[in-house]
């Protein structure tokens, strides 16, 4: 071991040492992204690009082949003023779209982190609660959801055996006589507890998993000195997390985008094969979005100075 | 005598007054009592969560083990009056569950691996290998993350076909190596995230040392990264067993190689049908079979057979989330 520390040490030296270091470096990240650049030109860029070509033709699927017209901006004019489904239309879902993850991820981060931590407690059953917790992870699947979307008959046979709701919480709260606003926003948010839950699945094992690696003994040294729960968290867990925060952000991001009405509408218009080029324009217009938003994201984390790490520099 | 008795009281009173006065006692208390409340808010809120979680579930566990039947039957409510598995038999024929299961299992755990080893190597190289233009690339991950899978759909099978890449097993795999993968791009952050977050001592201390970049990577730096590396293992298996978009476009699926996630798919579409080519109708009579609604409760007894084996599994690999790194050689 000892041996082979000098040798390279001499291998280090020989190669004039910092420099050296430096260059073998460069090697092995151009050898580490070798596999990543490969792929990124071969399965991402070749189909992107096409796909960005077609938004500017009107493409036509016959058994022949495909059949294209050049028309300009024309797919991106009818994506925000012409493209209307049954009850709504592209350019109304995609704002909401937006507007919901704006106001959101902020509520879904704060919650996910919440959770995170409290599952990070000791306390009997934590492997059970975990495993529930870990449910809507594997819920969130397109297989499933079309499985259990069969199951409309179900949920109207429940209903009308009484058991969809165990009891009327809006009803209650009228008797007590409350404030019927207040009663609606009660409801609305006990509503949305699930599917808020169905969306944190993934961000509070994210959370758990940044938590885990904090260093032990920053806690065991605040211990000592008298910390509370409270100042451990604010002082220890939050600087260490924050990194993960923009992971989670980022993910959280795409996750809405992905699941929203938008990127349904933009399946349904490439489910007709004389829309293709609408689709393409739709969804090059969601990603120039998601950009910008991201875009928003890291300038305003840059001036708070959220996510950088501070080992680095 | 009287007065006896209310002089006690009122010493005992004072007595407990200047025990709770004393300040020692009082933080003693008021820490107790803190505990004792954060324990209780906390067994209430997670009670409460678990609850919301699970009621669906447990309310489609409930149904699935009704009698074929029972399924029409108001007098049952939760406790299924008699007891039955044939419900899950009749669905394991449609999925043709123990092959499914098997392929899927052989193909998350592949694509697993593969994952894991392109997207952590690409995540240090971003985070701890950086040269110019390393940024710029990092933009092509941001871009194949925010990138709806929908929009290169076309493009991709269109290109891929004259690759002759199509109905083979073999296609995902080479994208899971090639860090294209099922969301490969948000493994890739999350390894970079994890990989800025470990101390540059780790590094200079093994660089002195006289280690190579690679055995830096290999036998220091990656095993302090193991979150990172549960999670992205877990996710990358999670998301490959509940995929059926690539399955789909690269028609991977096949009689020969049934996977779950698309014989899944098939029998909700039409349980009908799927009963019937697998045989599966013989195993119940007619007045059963007409009924939709037992239609509908096989294709949810089939997603809770997708789903249980991920579940039995989480709960060994949840462990993993327990401890926490000591980093090796360095305090403070």
């Amino acid at each position: 071991m000892a041996n082979l520390a000098q040798t390279n040490l001499r291998s280090i030296s020989k190669s004039k040492g910092v420099q050296g270091y430096k260059r073998q470096k460069h090697i092995w990240a151009a050898i580490f992204l070798a596999p990543w650049v490969i792929g990124f030109l071969m399965f991402f860029l070749i189909p992107f690009v096409r796909s960005f070509y077609f938004s500017f033709f009107e493409l036509e699927g016959t058994p022949e082949g495909i059949i294209k017209t050049f028309v300009g901006f024309h797919n991106y004019y009818y994506a925000l003023n012409e493209q209307v489904t049954a009850s709504t239309s592209f350019r109304v879902e995609l704002l909401n779209t937006t507007l919901d993850a704006i106001i959101n991820i902020p509520v879904l981060l704060i919650f996910s982190l919440f959770i995170a931590v409290m599952l990070n407690m000791e306390f009997k059953g934590r492997a059970f609660v975990r495993a529930i917790f870990f449910i809507p992870v594997i819920l969130n699947s397109a297989a499933v959801t079309s499985a259990l979307g069969g199951g409309d008959l179900m949920a109207t046979l429940l209903e009308e055996q009484g058991i969809n709701q165990i009891f009327d919480l809006e009803y209650y709260l009228l008797q007590t006589g409350m404030m019927p606003w207040l009663i609606t926003f009660i409801v609305g948010l006990i509503d949305r507890i699930y599917a808020i839950l169905s969306l944190a699945g993934v961000p509070i094992l994210l959370f758990l998993a940044s938590i885990q690696s904090v260093p032990k003994h920053l806690y065991e040294a605040a211990k000592i000195e008298g910390a509370t729960g409270y100042e451990m968290f604010w002082l220890i867990t939050l600087p260490n997390v924050s990194p993960h925060i923009i992971t989670v952000t980022v993910y959280a991001l795409v996750d809405t985008f992905l699941t929203s009405s938008v990127s349904q509408i933009i399946s349904e218009e490439l489910g007709y094969s004389d829309k293709w080029g609408q689709s393409a324009a739709m969804a090059w217009i969601y990603v120039t979005i998601i950009m910008m938003i991201l875009l928003l994201m890291a300038i305003i984390a840059k001036a708070m100075k959220i996510g950088g790490s501070h080992y680095e520099e | 005598m009287k007065n006896k008795w209310l002089l006690s009281i009122k010493n005992s009173l004072l007595s407990i007054q200047t025990y709770f006065k004393e300040p020692r006692t009082k933080m003693v208390w008021r820490r107790k009592s803190s505990e004792f409340m954060l324990k209780l808010l906390r067994t209430i809120l997670l009670f409460g969560l678990c609850f919301v979680i699970l009621f669906p579930t447990i309310q489609q566990i409930s149904m699935a083990l009704r009698a074929p039947e029972d399924v029409n039957n108001p007098a049952v409510v939760w406790i299924p009056q008699h007891f039955s598995v044939e419900n899950i038999k009749i669905a394991m024929v449609v999925l043709d569950y123990w092959k499914a299961l098997l392929n899927t299992f052989k193909m998350s755990f592949i694509t697993m691996i593969l994952q894991l080893l392109s997207t952590s190597l690409a995540g240090y190289a971003f985070s701890r290998l950086k040269f110019r233009g390393s940024n710029l690339l990092f933009i092509g991950v941001i871009i194949t993350i925010v990138t709806p899978p929908q929009a290169l759909s076309l493009a991709q099978f269109l290109y891929f076909r004259s690759l002759n890449l199509i109905g083979k097993e073999f296609s995902i795999y080479l994208m899971s190596a090639l860090g294209m993968g099922i969301r490969s791009g948000i493994f890739i952050f999350i390894f970079r995230q994890f990989f800025r977050g470990l101390p540059k001592e780790l590094e200079e201390s093994a660089q002195l040392d006289g280690a190579s970049v690679f055995r830096t990577f290999w036998n220091i730096m990656l095993p302090n990264a193991r979150g990172a590396i549960v999670t992205v293992a877990l996710f990358a298996f999670v998301w490959q067993w509940n995929d059926a978009y690539y399955v789909a476009i690269f028609d991977v699926s096949t009689a020969e190689f049934p996977l779950l996630t698309m014989q899944l798919i098939n029998a909700a579409e039409n349980v009908y049908n799927a009963l019937f080519y697998t045989g599966g109708l013989d195993l119940i009579g007619q007045n059963v079979w007409e009924n939709p609604l037992f239609l509908a409760l096989i294709s949810n007894v089939a997603a809770l057979l997708m789903m249980l084996p991920l579940l039995i599994m989480y709960i060994f690999v949840q462990k993993q989330f327990v401890e926490s790194i000591e980093r090796t050689g360095i305090v403070g």
